[in-house]
């Protein structure tokens, strides 16, 4: 005999789904727990701490000039501004100056590190969503830059460059002009690039009006840099907050126009970090102007010792605000270190802006907020 | 224009074949660009075992000690963040016959043991920073893979070790 069934006893649940560790588009180690009513997902639960590896809390026994190859391994794709940040909370704290000239260096390496990074960026979105070659012209891009970086510092991808009271090795002539042939060089491709991806229809269909952030959410995030500056907020600690030489340099902060879509969504976030670096060539352009000649490294006591007391400073990384709180008790070493990573708080947002998406949409939101996953565990 | 508008709306007929033209010229553009690089850009893949590169000159790799320069002052050891370097050695009495670094400085303890982890090390460049006789540096060697991890210990005592001296990836 058939039982009809009626809708009513129809038994019906959500789907649980693993995307991740191993994913390749959750971008390094980080598992969501998906609930899925068929292709809407209608619950995320990031998972993270794949990549813990007790960075602050080894940090706490090493002297401070050995903290910064620990930094640098947290956001390994912009470690230059790891550094940096930490550097300026340390001299601050000692009260150090640094040599004019180290700074100009800073700031053009810093910048050329911010274009590497959203590269990257470009590259694995592109990857996400289907397109594999950008991946690979981006990285043909970021390639020059790196070997710029080796050539300066000896490393291609964890420096140990910007030392407590300037940077390592100076910057030649010869490197100068590398890096202003180079910053024209980039500035062609990039157009070319947002040719390629930004202005296809198939792209702008994934991701114009795709995972909106709202402008209320950012605040009750505390969401912050490009992801802050897609939704329409105009918030960049470089302009609003200025540090080292940025407030002698012109740029525009860039926010999200929802040029396609609405206001947030995936699409301009992309074309926030797209921009972005046309606004980093610009500050690139003028520092190579303006840099003047002098020494690079300013004296530093042989033995670190900060004193007593705690001090909180945050810059702008390229992928948001990085804040490091160093807690002094006038040791050689920390008594703590506190690291405010931008990745972490861009993660919890997933929960609040997945529910009611494509399973692939998603796959367009976890993108466009450009996690690193080291920087979220450290 | 709302490109994810909703498939039962109604779209004009206007609208209908503007959506079509703008995917296929977009991607147009876009496969323009894809077969310039095809046919104009030359190929930027180095060929790594047939081809290798030359790292440049400060480039960080393998870790290389002159033991005859050494003078155990164990900073090297001292500023290591992963603590990697392992030394050890005797005073020198003084009836034995003085012994100079090729810099002048005097060398007052026996090296009997330098051996750094490899493994364990995490190219930092520190150790190299406050050396005082410059003798340990990073060389611009980046082929010594091993198959076991006890093989990465490397004794800079070791006549096989030192032999590395002028081993470099050539071209």
């Amino acid at each position: 005999m058939n039982q009809v069934m009626t809708e009513e006893k129809l038994k019906t649940e959500l789907l649980t789904l693993n995307m991740g560790p191993q994913h390749p588009a959750t971008h390094g180690v980080l598992r969501l727990e998906i609930k899925t009513d068929s292709e809407i997902v209608a619950e995320v639960i990031p998972h993270i701490g794949y990549l813990h590896r007790c960075m602050e809390k080894h940090c706490e026994h090493l002297d401070y000039r050995g903290i910064i190859p620990f930094v640098d391994r947290m956001d390994y794709l912009a470690a230059m501004n790891m550094e940096w940040g930490y550097a300026i909370a340390v001299e601050k704290m000692l009260g150090q100056e640094v040599p004019r000239r180290a700074e100009f260096i800073r700031a053009i390496i810093g910048e050329m590190q911010r274009i590497a990074s959203h590269l990257m960026f470009f590259g694995t979105y592109a990857i996400d969503l289907g397109a594999f070659s950008p991946f690979l012209y981006a990285f043909q891009d970021r390639e020059n830059i790196l070997r710029i970086f080796e050539e300066v510092s000896g490393a291609r991808l964890l420096y140990n460059y910007m030392w407590i009271g300037g940077v390592w090795n100076d910057l030649t002539d010869d490197h100068l002009q590398r890096i202003a042939l180079l910053s024209d060089e980039i500035e062609e491709n990039i157009k070319k690039y947002h040719t390629l991806v930004g202005e296809n229809e198939i792209f702008i269909g994934r991701t114009a009006n795709v995972g909106i952030i709202s402008t209320d959410l950012c605040y009750q995030y505390g969401l912050t840099g490009p992801v802050l500056r897609g939704s329409g907020v105009k918030w960049d600690l470089r302009k609003n907050r200025p540090y080292s030489i940025y407030p002698e340099l012109e740029f525009d902060v860039i926010v999200g126009e929802g040029k396609k879509g609405q206001v947030g969504d995936c699409w301009d976030r992309y074309d926030v970090r797209m921009r972005e670096m046309h606004q980093s060539i610009r500050l690139i352009r003028q520092c190579l102007d303006k840099i003047p000649a002098g020494p690079i490294m300013s004296k530093v006591k042989k033995v670190i010792k900060l004193p007593e007391g705690e001090i909180y400073h945050r810059t702008e990384s390229a992928r948001g605000e990085i804040g490091y709180h160093i807690i002094s008790k006038g040791d050689k070493v920390p008594y703590r270190l506190k690291v405010k990573s931008p990745c972490f708080t861009h993660i919890s947002v997933l929960p609040e802006i997945a529910p009611g998406q494509m399973i692939a949409d998603l796959v367009a939101s976890i993108g466009s907020i450009d996690i690193v996953l080291g920087e979220v565990d450290r | 224009m709302n490109v994810n508008a909703n498939p039962e709306d109604e779209v004009t007929v206007k609208e209908y074949f503007g959506n079509i033209w703008r995917a296929i010229s977009t991607t147009f553009k876009g496969m323009m660009i894809t077969f310039k690089y095809v046919y104009s850009v030359k190929p930027v893949t180095i060929e790594y075992p047939e081809v290798r590169e030359v790292l440049p000159d400060n480039s960080r790799s393998r870790l290389f000690n002159n033991a005859d320069d050494c003078i155990s002052c164990t900073q090297c050891a001292l500023v290591c963040p992963v603590d990697c370097i392992y030394i050890a050695s005797t005073p020198r009495s003084k009836e034995d016959p003085e012994l100079k670094t090729s810099d002048g400085t005097a060398i007052k303890q026996n090296l009997t043991q330098f051996t750094i982890d490899t493994a364990l090390c995490c190219y930092c460049g520190l150790c190299t920073t406050v050396c005082p006789t410059e003798c340990l540096t990073h060389t611009t060697d980046y082929e010594y893979s091993q198959y076991t991890l006890d093989t990465m210990m490397y004794d800079y005592l070791d006549p096989e070790v030192r032999a590395w001296k002028d081993r470099l990836v050539s071209k």
